[in-house]
């Protein structure tokens, strides 16, 4: 009983790794050669077009808050008086 | 093609400085906004712009440190420094709380009825709940310095369990914290102990949140094979961010729940 159950625990073992194996692969070479290659473009939209888009909302956010966060202080400021 | 003649980091200009002194500005003000004119958008636009820049910025430190390798050991040293004084700050953050604890419960005055706890509060029995988050958060920092050795010695698949398993004991400790709170037969309105314990236990345990969401970061980089056995500052940091968040904890236990009843 012994020996069955150990090898048992070998097969799984070794099956459990290979699906490992087969879904996490090392892609950090691949990404040192994206963010080292001479191309000119800041760390913050060298890894593509997402970066681009994110860092386009996250800029338009900004400025549509800064504009809305003096409208609002604007109007704190001057209550405006009913009647 | 220049190339620099010195072992430091020359950042690229970076928009996230702006962006996240932006979204402080947003929230700030939003939260006066919520409190005199009932209106939640200012400040929700904040912390969104405040999650976007922590993303971004975070996620230029990972790609300039492991993808661009200007992380060289002078630059660590930076880094370990920053984050040292950074913790040392947040120690001086928590003293203020403690201080506010010792003096009113050291001297509490006739209003209190002149005992601490005081008239008409049952604390928690210390020995119950808090006592078994005691031994979590102690555990916990046993799993993340196995992680750390596991790191050095190149154990991939013991890093991401014992990783793994720190995260869920973090996890643990805020779901019984956040039961404690919901059980609790007082208040933080019911005068400073209510004051007190909340606002301690309740700041520290947005630091338990914290810390494991560094750490779940962690156990992301770990999977995608950014950490060496020489060189995995990230983990450091978070994990002395642990061990801080633990030390914390064991002096809230011992002075509001333990000495505190």
């Amino acid at each position: 009983m012994f020996p069955h159950f150990l090898t048992l625990q070998q097969v799984s073992r070794r099956q459990i790794s290979s699906t490992v194996r087969r879904q996490l692969v090392n892609k950090v070479p691949d990404k040192q050669k994206l963010f080292q290659e001479a191309n000119g473009m800041p760390v913050h939209l060298k890894g593509g077009v997402s970066d681009a888009v994110l860092y386009r909302a996250t800029m338009g956010l900004t400025v549509l808050g800064t504009a809305y966060v003096i409208y609002e202080l604007v109007k704190a400021a001057l209550p405006q008086k009913k009647g | 093609m220049a190339h620099q003649a010195h072992a430091y980091h020359m950042v690229d200009p970076s928009p996230w400085p702006l962006t996240g002194a932006i979204a402080a500005l947003l929230m700030t003000s939003g939260l006066a906004i919520w409190f005199h004119f009932h209106s939640t958008v200012l400040m929700t636009l904040g912390l969104i712009l405040l999650l976007l820049t922590m993303y971004q910025w975070w996620r230029d430190i990972i790609r300039e440190g492991t993808f661009q390798g200007h992380h060289t050991p002078p630059v660590q040293k930076g880094l370990r420094y920053g984050m040292i004084l950074f913790i040392t700050s947040e120690v001086f953050f928590f003293l203020g709380f403690f201080w506010a604890f010792y003096h009113s419960s050291l001297a509490p005055t006739p209003e209190l009825g002149g005992c601490w706890p005081p008239t008409g509060i049952t604390p928690l029995d210390p020995f119950e709940v808090p006592l078994l988050n005691t031994a979590v958060l102690l555990a916990s920092g046993v799993t993340v310095t196995w992680a750390h050795h596991s790191i050095m010695e190149g154990e991939r698949k013991q890093a991401i369990q014992s990783l793994t398993l720190t995260i869920l004991l973090g996890l643990y400790f805020t779901a019984l914290q956040a039961t404690e709170y919901y059980e609790a037969p007082f208040t933080i309105a019911d005068g400073v102990y209510g004051s007190t314990f909340f606002v301690a236990t309740g700041f520290h345990g947005l630091h338990v949140i914290i810390g494991s969401t560094f750490l779940a970061v962690c156990l992301l980089r770990q999977v995608q094979y950014h950490f060496t056995s020489e060189h995995h500052f990230g983990f450091e940091a978070a994990a002395w961010y642990w061990h801080f968040v633990d030390v914390v904890w064991l002096f809230l236990y011992v002075s509001i729940y333990w000495w505190g009843s």
